[in-house]
This record gives C-alpha cells, sequence and structure tokens, in this order.
C-alpha cells in the first residue's frame, strides 16, 4: 500500500500512570524527582509529578515505528517539548504524512493532552524499503 | 544579576568540550526492561532497540551541577535522533557528548537557561550509529 501525503497515522492513546513513571526513570536512569515525587515537584513550582519528555518522546517514536512497520527505516525523530503531562490522565499520540518524494517520507507528529493541547510535537523521516 | 552571569560564563567556556566517552553493551535484558516501561511490546525489540533507547545506554545530557546555580528546577526542552544504523542488541555502543550551546531567553515566567548537548554514539565496529541533540533548559 503506498503512503500519501495527508494520511494519518492510527492513534496511539496512553494512560500513563506514576507506576509506570517510576519505571520509566528506573529504565533510563533518570532519577530526577519531580516524576515521582509529589511533594518536591510541587516545591518547584510543577503542579505535581510529570512525564519525563523522554517518555512522551518514546511514545511517539512507538507511534512511528508501529505504523512504519517494516516498511521503511527511521532516520530522524525530532520532538520538542511545549508543556507538562501529568500521569492519571490519557495522552494521545497522533501523525500524519506531510512529504512523500520517492523512498523519502517526511511525517509530523503530536502529542494531546485530553483537552486536546499539544504538548509535544515533533516531526519524523523515514526512507522506505526498494 | 552577576551570580547569574558567571553561571553562564562558566558554562559558555565548556561550549565544545568533549566529556568522558560512555561504553555500554545493549543488554537483551535492559532493552526488555525499557519497552515494557514505555509499554511498546512490539517483538522487534527483542533483537533490536526502540528509537529512543540510546538515552537509557549512556545518558550524557547531564543535569550540571554548576548550572543549578540558576534558576530551581530543570527541564527538557527537546530531543532530536539521527540515525544511521540500528542498534542491535548485543552491540557495545560509546557515545561521546559535548555541550553545543549555551543561551539565556526570556519566557513567560522569567528568564530561562537552556544548555544544548550532542552526543554521538559508535558502535564496535567503529560506525556511527546515532546522533542525538537534547536541549536541557533551567527555570
Amino acid at each position: 500500500m503506498s503512503i500519501r501525503v495527508g494520511e494519518e497515522l492510527p492513534d496511539l492513546v496512553k494512560n500513563p500512570t506514576t507506576r509506570q513513571l517510576v519505571q520509566y526513570a528506573g529504565a533510563q536512569g533518570d532519577f530526577y524527582e519531580i516524576h515521582y515525587d509529589q511533594a518536591y515537584a510541587q516545591r518547584v513550582a510543577l503542579p505535581g509529578v510529570i512525564l519525563h519528555g523522554l517518555l512522551k518522546a518514546a511514545f511517539l517514536g512507538q507511534l512511528v515505528t508501529d505504523w512504519l512497520g517494516d516498511r521503511g527505516t527511521l532516520k530522524t525523530f525530532d520532538v520538542s517539548y511545549r508543556g507538562v503531562d501529568m500521569p492519571g490522565h490519557p495522552y494521545r499520540c497522533r501523525g500524519r504524512v506531510t512529504s512523500v518524494e520517492g523512498y523519502d517520507v517526511e511525517l509530523e507528529v503530536w502529542g494531546e493532552d485530553e483537552a486536546g493541547k499539544r504538548t509535544t510535537v515533533g516531526t519524523a523521516t523515514a526512507r522506505l524499503r526498494d | 544579576m552577576t551570580t547569574t552571569t558567571a553561571v553562564i560564563d562558566r558554562l559558555r567556556s565548556r561550549i565544545g568540550a568533549e566529556g568522558p566517552p560512555v561504553t555500554a553493551v545493549v543488554e537483551a535484558g535492559h532493552v526488555r526492561r525499557f519497552a515494557e516501561a514505555i509499554g511498546d511490546s512490539n517483538p522487534r525489540w527483542t533483537r533490536e532497540a526502540p528509537p529512543t533507547f540510546l538515552v537509557a545506554l549512556a545518558p550524557v545530557s547531564l543535569h550540571l551541577a554548576e548550572a543549578e546555580e540558576y534558576g530551581h528546577g530543570w527541564l527538557n526542552g527537546g530531543n532530536r535522533f539521527e540515525y544511521f544504523a540500528p542498534v542491535m542488541v548485543g552491540d557495545e555502543i560509546t557515545a561521546t557528548g559535548r555541550i553545543a550551546d549555551v543561551y539565556e531567553k526570556s519566557g513567560s515566567t522569567g528568564t530561562l537557561l537552556f544548555i544544548v548537548f550532542d552526543t554521538g554514539y559508535v558502535n564496535q565496529r567503529g560506525e556511527l550509529v546515532a546522533r542525538l541533540r537534547g536541549t536541557t533548559i533551567r527555570r
């Protein structure tokens, strides 16, 4: 099946919990307290513990690799964090094809909170196989 | 503020300097724990590392102790990965990081300090497998 500009990636909805943040902290080796210690997070003027930016990036990475499968290879993946997200709320990962030139595909990807606010935005490029 | 300027000047003087290389083996168990933590059950991750795994293998965008004199907390601004070859379970990866840029910007809640780290990842065959640019913010 050919890939066309405007094609939307199937949404990937994650339901992160504080437990998952702890699990991710261990797996990544990032033990910054704002991801599991409520009192600490509030002391540094956050609403509470927040998701690791790189966990949101990993969710968006899965969005892309689930969609791409073995049709091609990820070449670049770029994410910017625009807002904080808290555990206990669904996190919706979305994406759309923005360019197809020969074997090169570009995507825009983003993560939305419950209100539909894009708290993570990014792009990915992939090279399709022959 | 004099202290703030001094912190920025000290950090800026380190732009371009490479940190010590960190070498680590891509272990099946570590990749599995990482995939479980992100909730990605793709069986591909039993052989290969998922796209953001390299940050777990050899964390190099360290929280610089000297930057902690600025503001009161860290935030991740963004991450840009470039991939040149797959990272497979069993690979031995050497990561080398450097500070690429340090600058201050005014935001809606006051000034922020941005620290940009570049990291290169090379496998056991000497192939550059990926590059990562990470922007870390002190607020």
